[in-house]
């Protein structure tokens, strides 16, 4: 009997250490392709000379000046920037399909996006900013940062006054969607060609704009609220019994539920004001990493993050080649997505999700 | 451990469900709260645990009101077992029965944990299960993960809602007789739901007896379980007989319906019998 106890402990452990080792992999495989899309883009460069110029630059010699603009102070910042992006909202998938009980629930879910996209055209067309003393430069990101949170504070006010229950959540954040993406069309119908196009190129999901100046604030955000939602790990297990039992268990799943989903905006909000919409990552990530690691959050959430990472370097890296100058990323993580999403539900064994 | 409700009235949006339940539980036993369809057995659980908070009334732990007490702290005084029939988790068995240790679980608890869920896995019969994912269980594997999580919580009552719906009359009679032997083992007050008069009434140490929302009779088995009683709250003719000291019901026929009662007695009386042939 004791024998017994000792072999599912066993068991127990190892399976954690098979999911530890699966994300251990994921990161590796981000890591690697980390230095490869250094490689790629309209400069000309192999991989091995762009991953050179890379570690010359941190130890602080020059060979290669112009290389070392191009790779340096285009391509790292890019290609962390994917980073930031994949794992961001890959970790914000994964706690709104929690919190909703829902397999389609998303980071864009809350309608994010579309308010982050007002925000950014009310700053592109109508040269608008919400936010006072911010630079010009920083006008339409810090427009689509404010506005991409309405959609959620109006949800968490509702819920306020009135008991909402998750289906009812989602419905409203799909109603403000709606809403702002008419305001949207009616500055871009009215818009002059020019600022029609950056509008129309905020809106697909690039990871051109973002430089060196973005990524500290593109990181710092994204890892202190992955970290803030890591916390919640244990209670976003607790979630998977359904709101009544959770009560039972000692927890309030209407605290659980908008604590994890304002943090999860403020995630995506901090990612999406820099590179606009990126699609599909959010919800295929968290699917890739149930079907190798299981639900269990302890353990989904930095797989997840670690393969959204991987998932959108590799996406970009083939945005940068794909075109004459390249495509956005959003496009292609959606292209891509798409299929491969298709690909795993028909192949899948079992449901994972339920 | 001493469980006391009083007048408690439960309305959903103006349609009274319980009105005026009061009743006093205590000590190491099985309790069976028995009653038709619709009749507010599970409001009353879940009034007593908050899920639910009665209209009017009150409910007491210790001479506690349930009201005040914090959901960390009762979720390590009350259990529950909620019917199950269509829940699914994405989860190993092994984590979905850890769910349970939650208002327990502090940092460096997993070794003792998973004793403990281990412990209650055998003894449920389902260790060899530990590792498969929940959602791949049968009906009744189902239901015996569920019981195996609330009781992991080690609580001081246990609240269960129909915990032998999707099982085979063995698992009927094993977990009920099971629970009656942890109310003594492990201290603890198990209040079940049930359907199945004559299993109840062969383990249960009491009986609480639903009727129209109120509780209609509540005592030993002996005492609730009589023909005139089962007529009113089933609506069933039935004979009583004796097995082992406990009542055993024949159950004869259905009262005619009139439109009043249609609703009561069709749904209790194909499932009563049917789970009663099915123990004999």
């Amino acid at each position: 009997m004791i024998v017994d106890s000792v072999a599912v402990k066993g068991e127990y452990v190892s399976g954690n250490r098979r999911r530890v080792l699966w994300t251990l992999s994921f990161v590796v495989l981000a890591l690697a392709l980390f230095f490869v899309t250094l490689g790629f883009g309209v400069f000309k460069i192999s991989v091995v000379d762009a991953i050179a110029v890379f570690f010359d630059h941190i130890l602080g010699n020059y060979v290669d000046p112009r290389a070392d603009v191009y790779v340096w102070d285009t391509r790292v910042p890019r290609a962390l920037g994917a980073v930031i992006a994949g794992s961001g909202l890959a970790v914000a998938g994964v706690v709104m399909q929690n919190d909703f009980k829902n397999p389609l629930a998303e980071p864009y879910t809350m309608g994010i996006s579309s308010g982050a996209f007002l925000g950014a055209t009310l700053g592109i067309i109508m040269n608008i900013s919400v936010v006072p003393f911010v630079p010009a430069g920083s006008q339409v990101v810090a427009n689509a940062y404010v506005f991409s949170l309405i959609p959620v504070a109006i949800i968490a006010l509702f819920s306020k006054f009135r008991k909402l229950t998750p289906m009812s959540m989602i419905l409203t954040g799909i109603a403000v969607m709606f809403l702002f993406s008419s305001i949207s069309q009616i500055l871009m119908v009215t818009a002059p060609s020019e600022s029609l196009a950056d509008a129309y190129a905020w809106r697909v999901g690039s990871l051109d704009r973002v430089r060196w100046d973005a990524v500290p604030m593109m990181a710092g955000s994204t890892i202190l609220l992955g970290v803030l939602l890591y916390m919640f790990a244990g209670r976003l297990n607790v979630m998977y019994v359904g709101d009544r039992s959770v009560k039972t268990l000692g927890e309030s799943p209407m605290f659980i539920r908008l604590a994890t989903m304002i943090l999860a905006s403020l995630l995506t909000a901090g990612i999406v004001s820099y590179t606009g919409t990126i699609g599909f990552i959010g919800l295929v990530g968290p699917h890739v990493a149930r079907i190798f690691i299981g639900s269990n959050n302890r353990y989904l959430i930095p797989a997840s993050a670690a393969f959204g990472a991987a998932f959108i370097l590799f996406a970009d890296t083939v945005a940068k080649v794909s075109g004459i100058n390249g495509l956005p990323v959003g496009v292609i993580s959606s292209m891509v997505g798409g299929p491969l999403f298709i690909w795993i539900l028909i192949k899948q064994r079992k449901n994972v999700w339920a | 451990m001493e469980l006391r409700i009083k007048d408690v009235c439960f309305s959903y949006s103006s349609v009274p469900v319980l009105k005026d339940v009061s009743f006093d539980l205590g000590g190491n036993e099985l309790v069976s709260i028995l009653g038709p369809n619709g009749v507010g057995k599970s409001t009353l659980i879940h009034c007593i645990n908050k899920i639910l908070a009665p209209t009017s009334g009150t409910v007491l732990i210790d001479g506690k009101d349930v009201s005040e007490i914090k959901l960390k702290e009762l979720a390590k005084q009350i259990g529950y077992v909620p019917y199950s029939a269509n829940d699914s988790f994405p989860l190993s068995v092994i984590d979905t029965v850890m769910i349970g240790r939650h208002p327990h679980s502090r940092w460096g608890t997993l070794d003792k944990d998973l004793d403990i869920v281990y412990d209650t896995l055998r003894m449920l019969g389902i260790s060899h299960l530990a590792m498969r994912a929940f959602n791949e269980l049968s009906a009744g594997q189902h239901q015996k993960v569920m019981l195996a999580r609330g009781l992991v919580q080690e609580p001081e009552i246990l609240l269960l809602d129909e915990p032998t719906s999707n099982l085979d009359v063995r698992h009927q009679l094993d977990v009920t007789k099971m629970l009656r032997r942890l109310s003594r083992e492990k201290g603890i007050l198990i209040v079940m739901i049930s359907h199945d008069i004559n299993i109840a009434a062969k383990y249960s140490d009491k009986i609480i007896l639903m009727h129209e929302g109120s509780v209609y009779d509540i005592g030993t088995p002996n005492e609730v379980i009589t023909a005139d009683n089962l007529r009113t709250v089933y609506g069933v003719t039935a004979e009583i007989t004796k097995d082992d000291d406990a009542p055993h019901v024949i159950l004869k026929d259905a009262l005619p319906m009139d439109e009043d009662c249609e609703e009561a007695s069709e749904k209790a009386v194909p499932s009563v019998e049917g789970k009663t042939d099915a123990a004999v």
